[in-house]
């Protein structure tokens, strides 16, 4: 797989004015315009004879933009430049749109967006609530990816890799996440994710809308559930100790730092909606490359095991 | 409880399918769920209950129950009892 050539800010201020256009989001818009001489368009919009896009954003605006080059513009340049990290939008062929309150979920290499840039300036502003569950999410791609039955002996080899580096760098609001971010995302794209992200797709929308104070999303949820889902494989099968013995990973380690990324509070909010849910979350595609077997009966380990 | 019982547990959860549904003779074609992330999931459960791991080709080649208890039985995993 091609992985999208990485660009400095310099070089992305420095492109023809005339022929690039910006998607962006509110909350950062104001800076991008301040910094960057290229007009902000409202996403889905492309005036004619636009030959570059640059999509500054979190990973839904990502993958929109990823989305809708393919779909639309497939000659169209796509810069995606991550507004945080943990999606790992901008290094990866997933596309995963909200449809009718469904994720629907895409893969191929043609969505991968051409340049990325990390503007490490846009983490100055992340509140460390913020930085530590998108610090989950991209856990929760490096280790679903990394245990993954779809996983090879050199993939695991390169992430073992990745890891050790994760746990180099403090959980929080650190601009070397963008970078290590990425690395997780394209790696786990060439394998699956499990249980973590079955429980974060089939219950974003739920959660949302019943919840609409809570800020639900997918890091949020990736964060809350990744320890849980993970003390769940480490009693369901050896596997998880045999891979991290067998590829030097400090496991230890791992799971202090899960369990930092973890919010009891959270966990007891999403309790009955998992509940509710489980059925779906069975059903969901990742649950079914999830490293240990998820049955009916799991939800009563999620029920009655005391993560405090 | 036997391997037989065992199997059957296991693939009414991997397939989500009603236990008054279940028959040994079901095959790929008959069952929704049975698509290539079923097989991984098969494979998974069939490790963690019978310490037993398909190969891909094995894994590729199951078209039915029957075939899987052929493949355990080759092995020496009993399901008589």
């Amino acid at each position: 797989m091609t992985r999208p050539v990485v660009l400095s800010f310099d070089q992305l201020s420095q492109k023809s004015t005339t022929d690039t256009v910006v998607w962006t989001v509110s909350s950062i818009r104001k800076r991008v315009e301040e910094r960057l001489p290229y007009p902000v368009v409202a996403p889905n919009e492309i005036p004619p004879g636009t030959r570059s896009l640059i999509a500054i954003g979190g990973g839904t605006l990502l993958d929109l933009a990823k989305a809708w080059r393919a779909d639309n513009d497939p000659e169209l340049e796509l810069i995606a430049v991550p507004s945080l990290w943990g999606s790992g939008a901008e290094t990866s062929p997933v596309v995963v749109l909200n449809v009718s309150g469904e994720k629907s979920i895409r893969m191929n290499e043609r969505f991968l967006p051409d340049k990325i840039v990390f503007w490490t300036e846009l983490c100055e502003s992340i509140p460390e609530a913020t930085a530590r569950m998108a610090c989950g999410d991209c856990w929760s791609h490096a280790l679903e990816g990394f245990l993954s039955p779809l996983a090879d002996d050199s993939l695991r080899i390169e992430v073992a890799g990745l890891l050790g580096r994760m746990l180099a760098v403090p959980v929080g609001n650190d601009p070397r996440w963008f970078a290590l971010s990425g690395e997780a995302c394209a790696a786990q794209a060439q394998s699956s994710v499990g249980l973590v992200h079955g429980i974060a797709h089939t219950l974003e929308w739920p959660l949302r809308t019943c919840q609409p104070e809570a800020g639900w999303g997918h890091a949020k949820l990736c964060s809350t559930f990744l320890w849980p889902v993970m003390e769940y494989n480490r009693q369901a099968s050896d596997k998880w100790r045999l891979y991290m013995q067998q590829y030097d990973i400090d496991e230890q380690a791992v799971l202090a730092v899960i369990r930092h990324c973890y919010d009891k509070n959270a966990y007891a909010a999403a309790l009955e909606s998992l509940k509710q849910n489980w059925r779906a979350i069975l059903r969901d595609q990742c649950t079914r490359t999830n490293s240990s077997l998820v049955r009916s009966a799991s939800l009563e380990y999620f029920e009655t095991w005391g993560f405090e | 409880m036997s391997n037989l019982e065992k199997l059957k547990e296991l693939l009414i959860d991997v397939f989500l399918i009603d236990e008054s549904e279940f028959r040994l003779d079901l095959t790929q074609e008959e069952i929704e769920t049975w698509d290539s992330l079923g097989t991984v999931s098969m494979a998974v459960g069939v490790e963690e209950t019978f310490g037993y791991h398909f190969s891909q080709e094995e894994a590729l080649s199951i078209r039915s129950f029957q075939d899987i208890i052929n493949i355990l039985a080759a092995k020496g995993i009993n399901f008589d009892d």
